[in-house]
């Protein structure tokens, strides 16, 4: 009797020492978190990415109260339009108008009527495909079209903006670069609250 | 309503500093939270998005409301001057 108890005591604790391999090797055997993990190494990989430049430096910081001890006049009012630069009023200097997109940039200049007179993108410059989208492109393409601006006579001009991208911010500076004299910078971004419904979002 | 052209969201270049004038724009535009709507109206946000951040936002601000009181509290100072020799 007592053999037999701890025969089959031993045999148990056999039984409990062969088991754990097997329940180690279950798991490996279901698939069931290898689309998830995926799905999860995506997400880290896209985190670890330094953030696209979309020409927005200062958008976060947050010392605006320093502008009221300032003297400068930051802000157009009511006499602006009619404000002499470099001997033309204000509302009768060229126009600059710069579209930005994350690929592209065009900057086209126009007189104060909005005729436009010249036209220029990253693509015709000789930037293709994924270079078109680049700070340095959209740099070029400004300096190019402002040595045409200079010839035409437009040394003056008011720069419109719109749209995000890594040209923002580039653009302007290669306008000033190319020997333009920038008066006032103006965002015309479409910003709608109530759009009517946005393409569906892209699967990452 | 459209707004007046070279008016409503302008900024004025001051002594040629045009990186300057382009911060501050963006500051401005990055506060008023034009530039979140834009990248959002970018593609379609679902109805459980929305959800999703709407209670995100209003967790936020609860947070930061009860913050900036404990901070207020902390900083309280009772004397007439209450910070000497900063002014």
């Amino acid at each position: 009797m007592l053999i037999k108890t701890t025969l089959l005591t031993v045999l148990q604790h056999a039984k409990s020492l062969v088991r754990p391999p097997i329940a180690l090797a279950l798991p490996s055997k279901i698939h069931t978190s290898a689309s998830l993990k995926k799905a999860e190494d995506r997400k880290e990989m896209l985190a670890s990415l330094p953030a696209k430049d979309e020409g927005t430096t200062g958008e976060k910081s947050v010392d605006i109260d320093t502008l009221i001890n300032r003297k400068a006049k930051f802000f157009p009012d009511a006499d602006t339009a009619s404000q002499l630069f470099n001997g033309i009023p204000f509302n009768e200097l060229p126009i600059c108008n710069i579209r930005v997109s994350p690929n592209n940039t065009i900057i086209s200049v126009s007189d104060y009527k909005g005729v436009p007179r010249l036209i220029r993108s990253c693509g015709i410059e000789g930037f293709k495909n994924t270079r078109k989208g680049t700070n340095i492109a959209a740099q070029a393409t400004a300096v190019t079209i402002s040595a045409k601006a200079v010839e035409l006579g437009w040394k003056t001009v008011r720069v419109k903006v719109q749209g995000l991208g890594p040209g923002r911010m580039s653009a302007i500076k290669g306008l000033q670069m190319g020997g333009l004299n920038i008066v006032s910078i103006t965002d015309n971004t479409p910003v709608s609250w109530n759009p009517p419904r946005p393409r569906k979002q892209r699967s990452l | 309503m459209r707004h007046a052209q070279f008016l409503a969201r302008t900024v004025m270049v001051q002594n040629n500093n045009v990186e300057e004038a382009c911060r501050l724009l963006n500051r401005v535009l990055g506060k008023e939270e034009i530039f979140d709507q834009f990248r959002r109206t970018r593609f379609y946000e679902k109805p459980f998005q929305v959800r999703r951040r709407v209670n995100f936002e209003k967790c936020k601000a609860i947070y930061n409301e009860d913050m900036n009181r404990k901070i207020q509290f902390v900083l309280r100072k009772n004397r007439t001057e209450p910070f000497p020799g900063c002014s």
